[in-house]
């Protein structure tokens, strides 16, 4: 039979995943090396959704920027324009008020539940398990509606405008929030028993993808990904941020380090935000929802850490006094988390990649920065520090 | 009048495009029975045949570094073999149209040449995909095929006959009897591997590894479109058919339960019995999350194959204390 790779099956060869692959909710493609069904060597290529936001935020007036930023993320959309209302605001000398403050925190836990239980669902697909799948993404439809009764949208919700937020929460939606979050906690308490001691599906998480403390810290991953290795970090903990600091949230942490503990640690942040919900809609602050913002704001440059529902979300902004933004630098967690994928997934059997690879809730068009075409087969192009300098400063066409 | 009615036979009734129309019609069923486990709606009563009708009318691309002939008789093949074990089974619970004895045997051949097909089609293209999902299926096929054959051998050895027709004779007879009689009730553990080795031969969640999306694609049908993948799909519904009657025959006591029942009742009773099947079968589907290759072969050869021969052995230990 004309089979060539019929050898090769005994040795190494590489599986492509992407840039389209069922197993990839967005594009990106990766490499991975394996002998028979043992993954020997990875690598990850991304930049095939890369749209250039950055610089768009440079020809926009800073109100503007607001609504685009939030779309640089289709599912933890608030969290962006959260970081750059209070990177903007703090620029300005502007304070929220605190009702403003505590409504920002309550749309962004709503939507780590969201976020949460979708990655649930994504993670049991994964797993060839779609029962699972079908369910929490029923479920998700609940906090969807109560994040559309509140800011009348399902997606992005736009909630926030600088100086504030755009709505308000009244005795109906308080108490529509009430009883969605109590359906909600019975059935995450129903999915915690169910990634914890479904037999089958503790044979796909439980010692699959161990990440250590140390190297979780020296890769430097974020968010749920960490927290489930042991590593305590968390801004809404570490550095309150909004309302953090009058409606305080509890550290998760897992030590366990494998995808069984990213489970656990996402379902138990989820029961954190539906106490931290309940405690924000019992004793909300009373007053305006937002205050004056000057149309220029003042020169200067300011940095705003948030928690994405992914890990830390790192905005700098730089003000020149203008109407616009001179620089809007944006980190997002799935980029510092990419490091851990393909560290960990070495030594794995192909069957767990998709799980591994899904264990971070990566989000690839957040983590794309940049473009570079390769033109030839050849080996990929290594840039050094200059050459990336030089690149950056040719394409932005200013240098200060 | 002989070979007309073995055209009939082979054409139309029972197998044929008849046992076409019931594969499809099976197919419908357990997709629709999987929505509900799964809380969506599921698709229309129509939907397989729809999927048919457009995979046959759509072009059929045939890769290139492959060879040609052999991608396009492979499905042709896997469909004919599934076609010709229907020749021997107890459809719709009417007598099988062929019978020899020894015809168990050939009819669980004819059945693994499905798999074998798979496995050809899935080596002969060039993508990775492919390649990864032959290799799967052809483990998964020795991890599951043995003890899938040792449960179908269990009431013949109690029948004392390799035929499938006096087979379906004593386990209707042990059924009229009582219902404590049907062989589900006395060899539990063969008609658990059956039922399972029955969603490992169809290739079910969670022995879904050969074609687990996520990872490789499609597995072997990676590179079918058209013709080739509506006929591979036929030749599964069919395989979906014939094994669900075969366990319901063995082990569900047959066709003909009720004394002195009729033509009419028959076929109910052989509806009802598959149905049934077929409800486990989704709701084991549904239940769990699917298994890598490692732990499908680890399980069958773990527990399947060691339960098997240790119900093997208590049948002879007790076949031999009775006679």
């Amino acid at each position: 039979m004309q089979s060539p790779n019929g050898k090769e099956s005994q040795e190494r060869f590489v599986i492509p995943i992407g840039p389209q692959h069922p197993a990839l909710k967005e594009p990106g493609h990766f490499e991975f090396t394996v002998e028979g069904e043992i993954v020997v060597a990875a690598s990850a290529r991304l930049g095939y959704v890369h749209r250039g936001i950055e610089k768009a935020t440079e020809s926009r007036t800073w109100v503007q920027n607001l609504y685009l930023l939030e779309r640089i993320c289709g599912i933890c959309s608030h969290i962006h324009a959260t970081a750059y209302s209070l990177g903007v605001e703090q620029l300005a000398g502007v304070e929220a008020p605190p009702r403003a403050q505590a409504i920002r925190e309550l749309v962004a836990e709503l939507e780590r539940i969201h976020s949460h239980l979708l990655w649930l669902g994504v993670a049991a697909h994964e797993a060839g398990f779609d029962t699972l799948f079908m369910y929490t993404w029923r479920d998700r439809e609940t906090v969807m509606d109560l994040l559309k009764g509140l800011t009348g949208n399902r997606v992005n919700y736009s909630a926030n405008i600088l100086g504030g937020v755009k709505c308000d929460v009244d005795e109906a939606q308080a108490s529509a929030i009430y009883r969605g979050l109590d359906f909600l906690e019975r059935r995450a308490r129903h999915y915690l028993d169910v990634v914890t001691s479904d037999a089958a599906f503790l044979e796909r998480t439980r010692g699959i993808g161990v990440m250590t403390r140390e190297q979780a810290e020296t890769l430097g991953a974020v968010g749920p990904t960490a927290r489930a290795s042991g590593v305590p970090r968390d801004i809404r903990v570490e550095a309150p941020y909004a309302a953090y600091a009058d409606f305080p949230v509890h550290l998760i942490l897992d030590r366990a380090g494998d995808l069984e503990a990213r489970f656990v640690v996402r379902v138990k942040e989820m029961f954190e935000s539906f106490r931290v919900c309940r405690d924000i809609l019992d004793r909300l602050p009373p007053g305006e929802i937002s205050v004056r913002m000057p149309r220029r704001i003042k020169e200067g440059e300011t940095i705003s850490r948030v928690e994405a529902p992914r890990g830390e979300l790192f905005y700098f902004i730089k003000s020149n006094g203008g109407e616009s933004p001179e620089r809007i630098k944006v980190r997002t967690p799935s980029l510092c988390n990419w490091a851990s994928v393909l560290n960990t997934v070495v030594g794995h059997k192909l069957a767990d990649v998709p799980m591994i690879l899904v264990g971070i809730d990566p989000c690839f068009s957040c983590s794309d920065r940049m473009v570079v075409i390769r033109t030839g087969r050849g080996d990929p192009e290594v840039w050094t520090w200059e050459k990336l300098r030089r690149y950056g400063i040719e394409a932005h066409g200013h240098h200060t | 009048m002989d070979i007309t009615r073995s055209l009939i036979a082979l054409l139309f009734f029972p197998g044929g495009l008849f046992l076409l129309l019931l594969g499809l019609a099976y197919e419908w069923v357990h997709r629709k029975l999987i929505a509900q486990l799964q809380n969506r709606i599921g698709p229309r009563w129509f939907q397989p045949l729809a999927d048919m009708l457009k995979l046959l009318s759509k072009e059929e691309i045939v890769p290139e570094g492959i060879h040609p002939l052999l991608f396009t008789s492979l499905p042709v093949v896997a469909l004919a073999g599934a076609l010709t074990a229907a020749l021997y089974v107890p459809l719709v619970g009417l007598a099988p149209a062929y019978s020899f004895p020894g015809d168990l045997i050939v009819t669980v051949y004819l059945l693994s040449l499905l798999t074998l097909c798979l496995g050809l089609a899935g080596s002969n293209p060039l993508s990775r995909f492919s390649l990864v999902g032959a290799t799967r299926t052809l483990t998964q096929l020795f991890s599951y095929e043995a003890p899938f054959l040792f449960a179908l051998l269990g009431p013949a050895i109690v029948a004392r006959s390799w035929q499938i027709s006096e087979i379906m004779a004593y386990t209707q007879a042990q059924g009229q009897q009582s219902l404590l009689g049907w062989l589900v009730f006395t060899q539990p553990v063969g008609f658990l591997v059956a039922l399972v080795g029955l969603m490992g031969k169809l290739e079910l969640p969670p022995f879904d590894a050969p074609e687990a999306e996520t990872e490789i694609v499609a597995g072997v049908l990676t590179e079918y479109s058209g013709r080739g993948l509506a006929l591979f799909r036929l030749a599964k519904n069919v395989e979906l058919v014939i094994g669900l009657t075969l366990i319901a025959a063995f082990y569900l006591g047959g066709f003909n339960s009720a004394p002195g029942a009729t033509g009419g009742l028959q076929v109910l009773l052989f509806f009802a019995k598959t149905l049934l099947l077929l409800f486990l079968l989704a709701g084991l589907q549904a239940l769990f999350a699917r298994l890598r290759i490692d732990q499908t072969v680890g399980l069958w050869w773990r527990f399947g194959a060691l339960l098997m021969l240790l119900q093997w052995f208590i049948l002879i230990v007790w076949r031999g204390m009775v006679a």
